[in-house]
């Protein structure tokens, strides 16, 4: 692959869907309608080509070569953007091992999705504009992961934030879809003020913010740290909350279920396999800077393991399937951030914990996309129906759903050698060795070990618990599905297999086949050379925690099916705090949300009483001069004609006095 | 000079009739009328002074006023036909729209109302149909609308 090619190819990845998304956004709605998932579906394929492209021979041919040599990364420079005094922002692509991998897997995952939704999003009113803002949301998300700045970085963070906000809100008719929307958005907000106070902060330290000039050069960091004690531990905490808003975790966690009210195609592309797994993305893209601060990345690994652990004790008791699929991605974000925090066992472990979290997020991109889609397959043929106790026994209707769903569920669990398995696997090796690792924190490593493991266990009985309550028992529909429920057409249920392909394979195909490790090794702050670690130990506890989840899940729901009950009687407060999702979003109601509506109305009061008043007293003032002249303005002819002829005798008056007194 | 006295005097009389019934008449033909009269007393002062000075330029002048004001009344009265067909009156106390409202009258006292409408007042002359009767019921429903 020339240097020509290498950039054409890196240009065409976000230039296809920009391009798709202005074509269709302009002649959406009156020319191509029905038509409008052309332009973006060939955009994709485009931009998946270009990506395994850059992927596959772009980076192997540059590997090894230059005075950079074992960090390969493609570049393409766009424009100077601003360029103000030391200040130099550049639109410029970078795609180094680990964004090629993500864009590939960003790509991927939107080109399967966008052809379920050919189907799924039939008939739908607003055909057109769900397609634009879908073509919108891939161009945002890849030129997010091909940043090599963090300025373009955070404009292009939030341009899939607001993908994310008018993809939850795509049926705004639908008031429960525009508080979701508009939930998703402020408190998003909270993490993103955090990460540009973090741009900000690398600014005035580095005076750069290329990736090149901040994590490129292991000795200003080091010097940094020594000069400015607490600096980076400052700048890694805020680009931190950043993830935190947008990767979902507590406390900022309550906005991704909610924000299931948007189609089940967008809740599997943006909420489970792409934009929520940017903070992930970014954290492990910072890791020079996070391994300056190892302070900062046991927080990172205690957020991720508390997340981990919180939302999958929420997600045992829900009764909506895809907000159990929705705690269950806040529950793996929160173990992709475990994994990163890993790194603070010391300096030995960062390799292993950033590979154990970028093929984390790799797979589950798979089999998370794969669940919401089934779960909107199932959505789709119960006639909007989600509510897991008004349905059950879907084995006969939904053949193919059922085994998708079924190898998604598997994964998720971590069952033996699904692809999750691999990458979980990975995730408890990289909590062990940092248990075991040099640093000062590696003991509280031992306590997220337990979490993590427990995690794993609550996982596989939540994933069962759902397939077991939607697809087993007996046969019971809801009023809204008809006669007849069908399966889904096949434009629907070819990605779901292929999905369900990847979730079953991908991970022992890259996984311990030593594909991925070496390959993602190549980025920068990493190490190379390390294989797939094979530790028995996790291993083994990963396996035992998935076996026996799903063992009581079946227990539970399926050989006693009165179990789950008298368990849920038994321990009521238990259950209740679960079913309230541990009344999150009544705290921060009463924290956040009614403080603020009291300065709210106080500012309204102020506006309405004070201000208005003020307003008005300046208008009232002319219109008081005004009306003593206004009574003039009568409307009487005759009253002008005598005052014009007052006024003319006047003025003869004077004008003769002055002639006689001259 | 006594004769001169006699013409001004009468020029004087003239318009101040003419403000008086400008001033105190709501009928615009009247009040036009005492407009007219206002003029015709200044160009008696014209030719007044113009006769004393033996100067013409005063005659020529007074000719003038007279050629103007025979247009003038010409276009008035077009206007009060115009005026006249919109409502059916020739007070002129039916067009006040560029006054303030809720004012009360200058006079404060109780107003007259507008003078009532005769029937037959109602039927205006109209001129001899020529060529093709137009259309008008037609446009009467386009106007309703």
């Amino acid at each position: 692959m020339s240097e020509a090619a290498r950039q054409i190819a890196l240009w065409l990845i976000p230039g296809a869907p920009a391009a798709a998304c202005v074509l269709i956004a302009l002649t959406g709605v009156r020319w191509l309608r029905e038509r409008s998932h052309y332009p973006c579906i060939l955009a994709l394929c485009v931009s998946l080509g270009s990506s395994l492209g850059v992927l596959l021979l772009g980076i192997p041919d540059i590997a090894g070569l230059g005075p950079d040599g074992s960090h390969p990364q493609v570049s393409a420079a766009g424009y100077e953007w601003i360029r103000v005094g030391g200040l130099d922002v550049s639109i410029r692509l970078t795609a180094d091992a680990m964004g090629a991998i993500m864009v590939t897997m960003v790509t991927l995952v939107s080109l399967l999705v966008a052809i379920y939704s050919v189907g799924y999003m039939r008939g739908d009113p607003g055909y057109a504009r769900f397609f634009a803002e879908f073509s919108l949301f891939v161009f945002s998300m890849s030129m997010l992961v091909l940043a090599s700045n963090f300025l373009v970085l955070f404009v292009f963070w939030e341009g899939v934030g607001l993908c994310s906000y008018l993809l939850i809100g795509f049926w705004y008719r639908r008031p429960s879809a525009a508080a979701a929307a508009r939930k998703a958005f402020l408190v998003n907000r909270i993490g993103d003020f955090g990460f540009l106070l973090g741009v900000f902060l690398i600014w005035g330290t580095f005076g750069t913010l290329d990736y090149q000039g901040v994590l490129g050069r292991e000795g200003v960091l080091q010097q940094i740290a020594q000069q400015h004690p607490g600096r980076l531990e400052w700048i890694c905490g805020l680009l931190f909350l950043g993830a935190v808003g947008k990767s979902a975790q507590f406390p900022l966690h309550v906005w991704l279920p909610d924000a299931m009210e948007g189609p089940s195609p967008v809740s599997a592309l943006i909420h489970a396999a792409t934009m929520v797994t940017a903070g992930v993305y970014m954290v492990a893209r910072c890791t020079p800077l996070f391994v300056q601060a190892p302070f900062v990345q046991l927080i990172v690994a205690g957020i991720g393991g508390f997340t981990a652990l919180l939302a999958a004790l929420i997600a045992l008791t829900q009764y909506d399937l895809k907000r159990v699929l929705a705690y269950s991605t806040v529950s793996q974000l929160g173990y992709m951030f475990l994994a990163l925090g890993c790194a603070a066992g010391g300096k030995e472990v960062v390799t292993l914990a950033v590979t154990a979290a970028i093929f984390h997020l790799f797979t589950h991109a798979f089999f998370k996309a794969l669940l919401f889609l089934s779960a909107g397959s199932v959505m789709h043929s119960m006639g909007d129906v989600i509510d897991m106790r008004r349905f059950s026994g879907l084995r006969g209707v939904l053949p193919v759903t059922h085994l998708t769903f079924l190898c998604g569920a598997l994964a998720l669990a971590g069952f033996p050698l699904t692809s999750g398995f691999w990458s979980k696997d990975e995730i408890l090796a990289a909590v062990a060795a940092a248990s075991h690792g040099t640093s000062l924190y590696a003991k509280s490593f031992l306590v997220l070990q337990f979490t993590a493991v427990v995690t794993a266990l609550l996982t596989a009985f939540y994933t069962f618990r759902a397939y077991f309550v939607t697809f087993w028992g007996e046969a019971r529909f809801p009023a809204e599905a008809g006669q007849h429920p069908h399966e889904s057409p096949p434009v629907m249920s070819v990605p779901l297999v292929i999905l369900a392909l990847f979730a079953l394979a991908v991970g022992a195909a890259i996984g311990p086949s030593g594909l991925f490790g070496p390959y993602l090794a190549q980025t920068r702050g990493l190490t190379g050379g390390e294989e797939h670690v094979v530790a028995w130990m996790p291993m083994l506890l990963g396996t035992a925690a998935a076996v026996i989840g799903i063992a009581a899940a079946w227990l539970a729901y399926v050989g006693s099916p009165g179990l789950s009950g008298r368990l849920a009687r038994v321990s009521t407060t238990a259950y209740n705090w679960s079913l309230n999702k541990f009344y999150w979003d009544e705290i921060f109601a009463a924290l956040v949300v009614r403080p603020l509506q009291g300065v709210a109305w106080l500012c309204r009061v102020l506006d309405d009483y004070l201000v208005d008043f003020l307003v008005n007293a300046a208008g009232r003032i002319p219109w008081m001069v005004g009306s003593l002249l206004r009574p003039v303005q009568n409307g009487q002819v005759q009253t002008y004609a005598l005052v014009m002829m007052i006024g003319l005798a006047a003025l003869l008056l004077a004008v003769l006095n002055a002639w006689a007194g001259g | 000079m006594s004769e001169l006295h006699n013409y001004l005097l009468v020029g004087a009389v003239l318009f101040a009739l003419g403000a008086i019934g400008f001033v105190t008449r709501r009928n615009l033909i009247m009040m036009t009328l005492s407009a007219e009269l206002m003029l015709q007393g200044v160009s008696l002062n014209l030719v007044a002074f113009s006769y004393l000075h033996g100067n013409h330029q005063g005659q020529a002048f007074a000719v003038f006023i007279v050629a103007v004001a025979a247009c003038e009344a010409g276009v008035a009265l077009a206007l009060f036909v115009a005026l006249y067909q919109r409502r059916k009156t020739l007070d002129i106390r039916a067009w006040r729209e560029l006054g303030e409202e809720g004012l009360v009258s200058g006079t404060g006292g109780e107003e007259p109302p507008i003078a009532p409408v005769l029937p037959a007042a109602l039927e205006s002359p109209r001129l001899t149909p020529a060529g093709r009767v137009p259309d008008i019921s037609k446009r009467r429903a386009d106007n309703r609308v």
